[in-house]
């Protein structure tokens, strides 16, 4: 029988770790650096598709909505015509609410309306109450407060709309009025129905039109109120 | 150091390299079929959706989509209930993946949608006797092509449409370059096999090749893995995300399986290597 002539060494196990795992390195590093080579924009577009953390697929919504006590709207009111000085709340004794947050309450006695009131219009939002426009502002902010909701759930009480109503917005740093001054039916793409440049405070209210029909209705109703009170936000505190 | 040790380092060098190249080729091998048994296969997908619950997620989210629309339209949440029911979701995107795999244009029918949401739409006025100035049928046309879009949005499956091309394109390139690559793997580990004088020899460089591979092979997924990268995909919907999550793992799997035989062989070489080494040496 022939004797191999290394009869003296090791089995040299260690061989078979050491080199698989060399070349192991080698070939990792060859593909990245071909694939990246080849396809580099196509991994840097990749990487859009996945977030920080696993994305929340729940349709919840957060509260962020404490009821004050609610101050005597009369006399309020009275407050507000014999001193031009309004209520401040500084800002920073306000929660911000985030996107889809329930923040307050919006109340129209004589429509029968009485929903939650979310910061944002999206589909969530108006399942559950009604939504401002994320584009316009929150009471008290001195400008346009535009609020959405369904013509045929939340809103569906706008078809009683008239000029002299009250609407209360409640909110965890103040409640406010605002008396309804205008309505309007406009077509779905009147650019105009609305200003959200304004520098006084006033609520816009808009649903599809007319009420109770089915199908996508191609009009909108516009409900306008100006402010009558309210604490204002200072921004500077 | 002389001739003969020259000569002895100078064939290790090159059985070396073989090993190298045979290690490169088993794990473009195992990529390659990978992406033959998931990425390009029609059978794969169909099956991942079925075990993430896709079809059910997608009739439950069309219907959810459905009754929103629903709220600015006048109808309840029951008549969506009912209308989304009768939809057969599973022949609808196996419909949709089919075609998608075989690179046809239609892929989401939407006249057969639209007619039965119309004719529910008017079973329904039928059953409600609502008056026709509530019924205004330009309203209903948009709101049944709102709910055809919505529809179209929950039976496509993002990107895919961009990918179908290229599916389309490298299947049959790549079935030879499976072809093309596992010859290889033949030809150099039939050149180490032959070549080498020594038994024990021929075993310890396939066994270098072989180990080679699966580290290599391994490495994909517990990169992968170990950075937590599936669970963070982004996808608009539940039914999207658990499909994928589970499309991704079960991609990863074949990953393991290739990892796990080119391991089993590796051990299988070591073993017969150290027979032939103990037998050469005469223990």
């Amino acid at each position: 029988m022939h004797k191999h002539r290394t009869s003296h060494r090791s089995i040299g196990g260690k061989n078979f770790i050491i080199l698989p795992i060399i070349f192991c390195v080698l070939i990792i590093g060859i593909s990245t650096a071909a694939v990246y080579s080849a396809s580099g924009n196509f991994i840097s577009m990749a990487q859009m598709f996945f977030s920080d953390g696993e994305r929340d697929f729940s349709t919840g919504y957060d509260n962020i909505f404490v009821p004050i006590e609610e101050e005597d709207e009369d006399e309020d009111e009275d407050k507000e015509n014999s001193s031009s000085e309004r209520k401040v709340v500084p800002m920073s004794q306000v929660e911000f609410p985030s996107y889809g947050d329930q923040f307050g309450e919006l109340i129209i006695e004589d429509c029968q309306i009485e929903a939650k009131l979310f910061f944002n219009d999206g589909v969530n939002e108006l399942n559950n109450g009604v939504g401002v426009f994320t584009g316009s502002f929150i009471p008290g902010y001195g400008k346009t407060i535009l609020v959405a909701g369904h013509n045929n759930t939340f809103f569906n009480g706008l078809k009683y709309a008239e000029k002299g109503q009250k609407v209360k917005i409640r909110t965890s740093y103040g409640n406010y009025v605002y008396e309804i001054n205008d309505i309007k039916i406009v077509n779905e793409d009147d650019v105009d129905a609305c200003n959200l440049g304004a520098d006084y405070e006033n609520l816009i209210m808009y649903t599809c039109y007319p009420f109770d029909e089915l199908g996508l209705t191609p009009q909108r109703c516009f409900v306008y109120a100006k402010f009558v009170s309210g604490p204002a936000l200072d921004n500077k505190h | 150091m002389s001739d003969s040790g020259k000569r002895f380092n100078f064939k290790s060098v090159v059985y070396g390299f073989l090993s190298f190249i045979l290690g490169f080729l088993l794990f473009l091998l195992s990529v390659c079929l990978v992406l033959k048994f998931t990425f390009f296969s029609k059978d794969f997908m169909l099956e991942s959706m079925a075990n993430s619950g896709y079809y059910e997620m997608t009739k439950d989210e069309l219907c959810d989509e459905l009754q929103d629309l629903g709220h600015a339209s006048g109808l309840p949440d029951e008549f969506f209930d009912d209308f989304v029911r009768g939809l057969d979701m599973v022949e609808i995107e196996r419909t949709y993946i089919s075609a998608f795999y075989t690179g046809s244009s239609e892929l989401v029918d939407t006249d057969k949608f639209k007619q039965s949401l119309i004719d529910a739409v008017n079973v329904y006025i039928d059953e409600n006797n609502i008056d026709n100035k509530k019924a205004d049928e330009n309203s209903i046309l948009h709101f049944v092509n709102e709910a055809s879009s919505i529809y179209v949005k929950t039976v496509k499956i993002p990107f895919f449409e961009v990918l179908a091309k290229y599916i389309k394109n490298v299947d049959t390139p790549l079935t030879v370059a499976v072809i093309g690559i596992a010859a290889a793997v033949l030809a150099v580990a039939a050149i180490i096999f032959f070549t080498n004088r020594y038994k024990h020899r021929r075993y310890r460089y396939l066994t270098y090749g072989l180990g080679a591979g699966f580290l290599s092979v391994a490495v994909v997924p517990i990169v992968v893995y170990s950075s937590g990268i599936i669970p963070k995909i982004n996808l608009a919907t539940r039914s999207l995300y658990n499909l994928f999550v589970g499309y991704f793992n079960s991609l990863f799997m074949y990953f393991w399986i290739f990892a796990g035989i080119l391991l089993f062989l590796s051990v299988i070489g070591f073993v017969v290597y150290r027979q032939k080494y103990l037998k050469a040496i005469g223990r």
